[in-house]
């Protein structure tokens, strides 16, 4: 009932194309984030989920209707913004109960939706104070009340933690998964934080440059990403990424080559390509400076220390990887010896940059 | 110390502008208290030797003073009411409304402020006479209804107001008039304050324009009224002038120090967001 769909979606302002060819499913009930770089069209999406942007072509339908030509306040959704837009010169009880007011709700229902609100975002205390008087997590919890007691069946999020220090923002990532499972609207919230939208998403959709990468769960964003920029966004430090060959039933990086198991194989075959990326994530790359068969050979350039853990940077013929290692760290030019677990490892097409798929089990 | 050194030689220099521009409302006070006498012996004088109210009082005997001042203050609240009211509305739809053409159309609004009044003059004369409003109140009034420099310094204010809190009432679907009451004019009220100012002073010191449409001296206004006195060839009474100019500035010079918060306000913002 209250879904939301985009069906070819295009955003263009002038020639500029910000959104190209938009295909995107949201569940009813969900909480779908919308992850991407700066710039690459998430908040557009948003926006235009709100009606605050126009639709240059193809559908949008919410809630079974195609909506592109009704205005924003005919949507019935309910919005937190980046910069919280709260009404400066009115009292956080104005400006929570300023919508409600203005479509002239019974004062009863008003003053038990604000009490509500006030209370779950632990506001009270604060109902006469202006918006200018409050700290940065006080105004967005206003913003978050102000939103919350429109009832909406849709919750729009637009960056809405990024103003916050890291404490503060932890705290109110679960307050507001909180809100969400009290009153089940669609929501959709967009982020650049990749840990908030693993946090809060039951799916993520990973935009780049106007461009949905992939959509699905944060575990198979992470664990089985569907090509080479969702790899390497997902995680710090970045997954490895390194082009290799397969000839012969081996893997061939740099000229050193390992043998690939059968099942990857098999998908190699499928895929019938054998130039490719490989890939595999910083924490699952084993090194060790003892032999070892089947491995690469590197040598160690560079090690950061982050405090619980470091980063290898090691160089096997010329190509980069990193290692993220929490003992037996090697030194600064030591030989080390790299064996891939091949339950971890990503290989991507060449050409098209997708991966070519995971062998079952 | 070198900030402090720089600030005592802003304050010096800016008190020197501030008494170069109040010395002539000074010698007007002061002289429209003198004698006709006294004040050609010791015009510099500040302190009148022999004070009077006798200039005042001439004025009341001698023009329909009550009526005068009622006219230009129905002029200039009629002109301020209006053109603020309108350039309010313009300058909304210049920064929320979309449409084709809208930065065309704003900067030849725009040019319109560098038109001389001279241009206007005639062919609004012969329109105004047309019309059969010569010699009236209304005849003044209705070629002002609207201004560019109103709708320039508004539209500056508006644009500074955060385009999400207007986003964020659009959501609530809530209609325009609705926007500006509760959101727009809340938040740009020092800007329409002194732009209303700015249009109350201006209409009120107009002269050239009044002097064309009014001919009896039941409609005139206060600059008209000076105006007289000043021609008048038996020998200007000039400590009379100086009477008249006393009680035509003091209206605009009350409000002014009413509101002068919210005209520096919004003359440093319009400067800054420019």
């Amino acid at each position: 009932m209250y879904d939301i769909k985009f069906q070819n979606v295009m955003k263009a302002y002038g020639k500029n194309v910000v959104i190209n060819n938009l295909n995107l499913d949201i569940k009813e009930s969900e909480r779908l984030v919308l992850l991407g770089p700066s710039g690459c069209g998430k908040t557009t999406t948003l926006r235009m989920i709100a009606g605050l942007e126009e639709i240059t072509e193809g559908k949008l339908y919410m809630g079974g209707r195609v909506v592109n030509n009704v205005s924003s306040g005919e949507r019935n959704v309910a919005m937190v913004f980046q910069n919280y837009a709260l009404f400066p010169h009115m009292t956080v009880e104005d400006n929570i109960s300023y919508g409600l007011k203005v479509h002239k709700l019974d004062p009863a229902e008003i003053r038990k939706r604000t009490d509500h609100a006030i209370d779950m975002l632990d506001l009270k205390g604060l109902e006469n104070r202006k918006p200018k008087e409050l700290s940065g997590g006080q105004r967005q919890r206003v913003a978050l009340a102000r939103a919350v007691v429109k009832r909406s069946p849709y919750f729009l999020l637009d960056e809405p933690l990024s103003n916050l220090d890291a404490q503060l923002r932890l705290h109110a990532r679960k307050e507001l998964v909180k809100i969400h499972e009290m009153y089940h609207q669609t929501l959709v919230y967009v982020t650049h934080d990749q840990v908030e939208a693993m946090t809060v998403g039951n799916r993520i959709a990973l935009m780049y440059q106007g461009v949905l990468q992939m959509i699905d769960t944060p575990s198979n964003v992470y664990n089985r990403p569907a090509n080479v920029f969702t790899a390497k966004f997902i995680g710090s430090p970045p997954t490895n990424i390194a082009e290799a060959i397969v000839n012969e039933g081996k893997l061939i990086i740099s000229g050193q080559n390992v043998s690939l198991p059968e099942g990857w194989l098999k998908k190699v075959k499928e895929n019938n390509c054998d130039k490719l990326y490989f890939g595999i994530r910083p924490e699952y790359t084993r090194i060790t400076t003892n032999y070892t068969e089947n491995a690469f050979t590197g040598i160690v350039k560079y090690i950061e220390d982050y405090g619980n853990k470091f980063g290898v940077y090691f160089e096997v013929n010329g190509t980069e990887f990193i290692s993220v290692c929490d003992e037996n760290v090697p030194v600064k030019g030591e030989t080390v010896y790299f064996a891939p677990d091949y339950s971890k490892i990503y290989l991507f097409n060449h050409e098209s940059t997708k991966s070519i798929g995971y062998p079952e089990g | 110390m070198r900030t402090k050194l720089s600030e005592i030689k802003w304050h010096l220099m800016l008190t020197a502008i501030a008494l170069i521009l109040i010395i002539p409302i000074i010698f007007a006070i002061s002289n429209s208290f003198k004698t006709l006498s006294d004040a050609y012996s010791n015009i510099l004088n500040i302190i009148p030797s022999n004070p009077t109210l006798n200039n005042y009082l001439q004025v009341f005997s001698q023009l329909p003073f009550w009526r005068i001042t009622l006219n230009t203050f129905l002029i200039s609240a009629a002109v301020t009411v209006f053109k603020t009211v309108t350039s309010f509305l313009a300058a909304y739809a210049f920064v929320y409304f979309v449409f084709k053409g809208k930065n065309i159309i704003y900067f030849i609004l725009i040019s319109t402020i560098f038109i001389p009044f001279t241009v206007t003059m005639i062919p609004n004369y012969l329109t105004i006479s047309s019309l059969g409003l010569s010699d009236s109140l209304l005849g003044v009034i209705l070629p002002q209804l609207s201004d560019a420099i109103g709708i320039f310094l508004l539209r500056q204010s508006m644009r500074s107001i955060p385009r999400s809190l207007v986003e964020a009432v659009y959501l609530e679907n809530v209609s325009h008039i609705r926007i500006m009451k509760d959101i727009i004019l809340p938040l740009a009220r020092p800007a329409v304050i002194s732009t209303g100012i700015i249009f109350f002073i201006n209409s009120w010191n107009e002269y050239v324009w009044p002097v064309l449409i009014l001919k009896s001296q039941d409609h005139y206004t206060l600059s008209l009224a000076l105006q007289t006195y000043v021609s008048q060839e038996s020998g200007t009474e000039f400590t009379v002038v100086m009477a008249v100019s006393v009680m035509a500035m003091l209206p605009p010079l009350i409000l002014y120090f009413i509101f002068q918060k919210y005209i520096i306000d919004t003359f440093t913002l319009s400067g800054l967001k420019g």
